[in-house]
């Protein structure tokens, strides 16, 4: 007996002093624990407000199988299986069958809905036998926080992502990813906390506390009509040319805001949705629409002008063996430049090019770098892709004999759609070559923290005269009948721009596609807008020209904006002041107030003013013929009795 | 038994501090549950609100976009 309480002492100081810091701090590790209080992320909103992205807390519901009793389960399953079947579109029986399965397998944790908004939540947790709570009924609720696009897929990609996976690296698209580490996360805090039951922790007192900060609100330059029409027309075309992907970006003219970029991808089952940012991170050969930059270096060397006249034979070109071909059989023959331009004959542009720089390409390739077009525009969103330019001084197999002619329409050349609408751009703001950017605003709590203005890259890309020549040729595709973009013309609103009809993958056997696009501006004076529409890959037998697939699109969101913009008259005065109504009313006036009884002379008075006198006076009037009163049939000065008739002739 | 009676306020405030804690979650809980039915109210409204969904919804009752825009007259008088 005695032993046994020696050892018990002896195990109780082993206890008390020996492991007893050991214990005391696992005691303290279970009741104390250093929370990290996660920041809010900020909200993204467009250029007026409308949210675009946000964080919200989102439902995963789950069922306890064995928590209910046997009673209330038999009572209610029949009446949860129709609400939950009405709930997920599915049939009755689907949801009894499973619910008694869950509970024979003595399944803690049945899956009833993921991903729920707050008001499919509360349907839920209304339904019968869940509505008992988490102990009798035995719902369960999972909470996180999601985020959430209000507006749905529109602008998706460009909006982005930050994801985190388990290494804590992170994958950033978008002005989400851009921006998201320097004004949307915020900083997580940090305080200790003690374990009180129900689950739930006290702050208790730690100088080491931080206090968590909220991100900050990005306010984007996206507008989202635009961006509602432009992704609409995108994805009409798309569908209607079966097309693989696309992209469309509007860009107000003279500051640079991206109003609307949309990047459309197909999945296999044919729909389309944000894939990926084309628009930003696809570099491909422009084709036709090049021809613009290649112009406005001839023109600005004076080598050429818009009327010199090439010869395009027979709309076959041979320089080393390779062939450059008109879209039109047969060439157009001899034809200004101008007008290579606007029907764009590739053998016309060619030729022109060919015949000016052939002897010194690097002089070409000189005056596209000195318009900034072999520089990225150094955007914040990851991914840009790079322009490419042969030059012949630099030794990496892009240059041939043939890169001359071959850039001259676009080919061997590379820019992304943003890129070359950049340049558009350029061109529509008289040689002002303004950087695009998504971001307006970073906000926080409605307080500007930060504003961001233009960013020029250059503020003068070619000389006035060139940049007007430029802009006629561009006004001429759409407005000439002979020009690629006649058909986009409307005698409403006018547009500017270039079409272009590129090959893609033509150095794979086999495989032969097409790039639509169409890149300009509008109105054609004074832009407000430029817009590039990219389409890769439309389905040939419906078409591919670059007018056809790419323009309606353009033309939709030119004429989106058209018809949104009111039409001010401004006039300066309402009082309209008219000699002879005036002297009219006068006379009327003062015959009125003299004449009560006696018939007055009424000759070379308006018909409705003597009508409303002699009415007046209590007289009946017949009219016979229309104008100003000729005869009357009682004389001036005769007295009148009521209700005589008075006939007035007029003239 | 004044440090009795001290005893007793402390027990007393230990527990109304852990009765806020509680009613601070479920504010928190509730502020997170209208700030997701707004979001969601929100989403609806601009949904609704987008102009490609009110085209749709009016087209069959013949209704479709001006072709012109609107025309505003400005009257810029002295007074």
């Amino acid at each position: 007996m005695f032993i046994f309480a020696v050892l018990v002492v002896v195990k109780l100081i082993n206890i008390q002093f020996v492991h007893g810091n050991e214990y005391r701090d696992l005691a303290e590790q279970r009741t104390i624990q250093n929370v990290i209080i996660p920041a809010n992320r900020g909200n993204v909103y467009s250029a007026e407000g409308n949210l675009l992205a946000t964080s919200v807390p989102k439902y995963d519901i789950r069922f306890d199988a064995i928590t209910p009793s046997a009673k209330n389960f038999e009572k209610h399953i029949k009446s949860l299986s129709d609400s939950l079947a009405k709930f997920h579109g599915k049939i009755s029986s689907y949801y009894e069958k499973a619910l008694r399965k869950a509970r024979a397998n003595k399944n803690r944790y049945f899956l009833l809905g993921r991903n729920l908004g707050y008001s499919n939540y509360l349907r839920i947790r209304n339904f019968p036998l869940l509505n008992m709570g988490a102990f009798k009924g035995g719902l369960i609720v999972e909470q996180k926080t999601k985020r959430e696009h209000p507006m749905g897929g529109i602008a998706q990609r460009s909006i982005g992502y930050e994801r985190f996976d388990e290494d804590e690296n992170v994958t950033r698209a978008g002005i989400e990813g851009a921006f998201g580490e320097q004004y949307l996360r915020g900083s997580d805090g940090r305080r200790l906390k003690q374990k009180i039951g129900k689950g739930q922790w006290k702050p208790i007192e730690d100088y080491d506390q931080i206090e968590p900060k909220d991100g900050y609100d990005l306010y984007t330059t996206i507008d989202v009509n635009i961006q509602d029409i432009a992704h609409h027309a995108l994805l009409e075309q798309l569908e209607k040319y079966k097309a693989d992907h696309g992209s469309v970006v509007v860009m107000e003219t003279k500051t640079g805001e991206i109003k609307a970029i949309s990047n459309l991808g197909r999945n296999k089952e044919g729909n389309y949705y944000e894939r990926l940012n084309y628009a930003v991170g696809e570099s491909h050969e422009p084709g036709s629409t090049f021809k613009l930059m290649a112009l406005a270096v001839a023109l600005e060397d004076k080598v050429i002008d818009t009327s010199t006249v090439v010869d395009t034979e027979n709309g076959i070109l041979t320089y080393y063996g390779k062939k450059v071909r008109d879209s039109k059989n047969g060439g157009y023959g001899k034809i200004s430049v101008a007008k290579a331009f606007e029907v764009s004959s590739n053998t016309g542009i060619v030729k022109a090019i060919h015949n000016s720089y052939t002897d010194n390409p690097k002089k070409f390739v000189d005056g596209l770098y000195d318009m900034n077009l072999q520089n990225t525009l150094d955007l914040p969103i990851i991914g840009e892709g790079k322009p490419i330019i042969p030059d012949p001084r630099i030794k990496n197999n892009r240059w041939s004999g043939i890169a001359l002619e071959w850039m001259a329409y676009g080919y061997g050349v590379s820019f992304t759609p943003l890129q070359t609408l950049t340049f558009y751009n350029a061109i529509a703001n008289n040689g002002e070559m303004v950087k695009p950017r998504f971001l307006k605003e970073v906000k926080e709590f409605g307080n500007t923290i930060k504003s961001f203005d233009k960013e020029v890259i250059n503020p003068r890309i070619c000389s006035p005269e060139t940049i007007s020549k430029l802009q006629q040729l561009l006004k001429d595709v759409v407005e000439k009948d002979y020009g690629t973009g006649n058909g986009l013309y409307s005698e409403n609103f006018s547009m500017a721009g270039k079409t272009g009809t590129c090959q893609k993958d033509y150095q794979v056997k086999g495989k032969h596609n097409y790039i639509s696009s169409f890149a300009g501006y509008f109105p054609a004076e004074n832009p407000k807008y430029s817009c590039i529409v990219v389409i890769h890959e439309p389905d040939k037998s419906v078409g591919y020209y670059g007018a056809d697939v790419s323009g309606p699109v353009f033309k939709k969101v030119a004429q989106k904006i058209y018809t949104d913009t009111p039409i001010i008259d401004e006039i300066n005065d309402l009082e309209v002041q008219d000699a002879s109504i005036k002297t009219n009313y006068e006379n009327y006036f003062e015959v009125a107030q003299k004449y009560k009884t006696i018939m007055p002379d009424l000759r070379g008075m308006p018909a409705m003013d003597a009508i409303t006198l002699l009415e007046n006076m209590g007289m009946k009037v017949k009219v016979v013929g229309s104008g100003k009163v000729k005869k009357q049939s009682i004389a001036k000065g005769v007295k009148l009795k009521s209700k005589k008739t008075i006939v007035i002739e007029l003239s | 038994m004044f440090l009795s009676a001290l005893a007793v306020i402390m027990i007393a405030s230990s527990h109304s501090a852990d009765r806020k804690v509680y009613e601070i979650a479920n504010l928190k809980e509730e502020v997170k549950e209208l700030r997701s039915a707004f979001v969601e109210g929100r989403q609806k409204l601009m949904q609704l609100k987008m102009e490609s969904s009110v085209i749709k919804k009016l087209t069959d009752k013949g209704l479709s976009p001006s072709e012109e825009p609107p025309k505003k007259i400005k009257v810029k008088t002295q007074n």
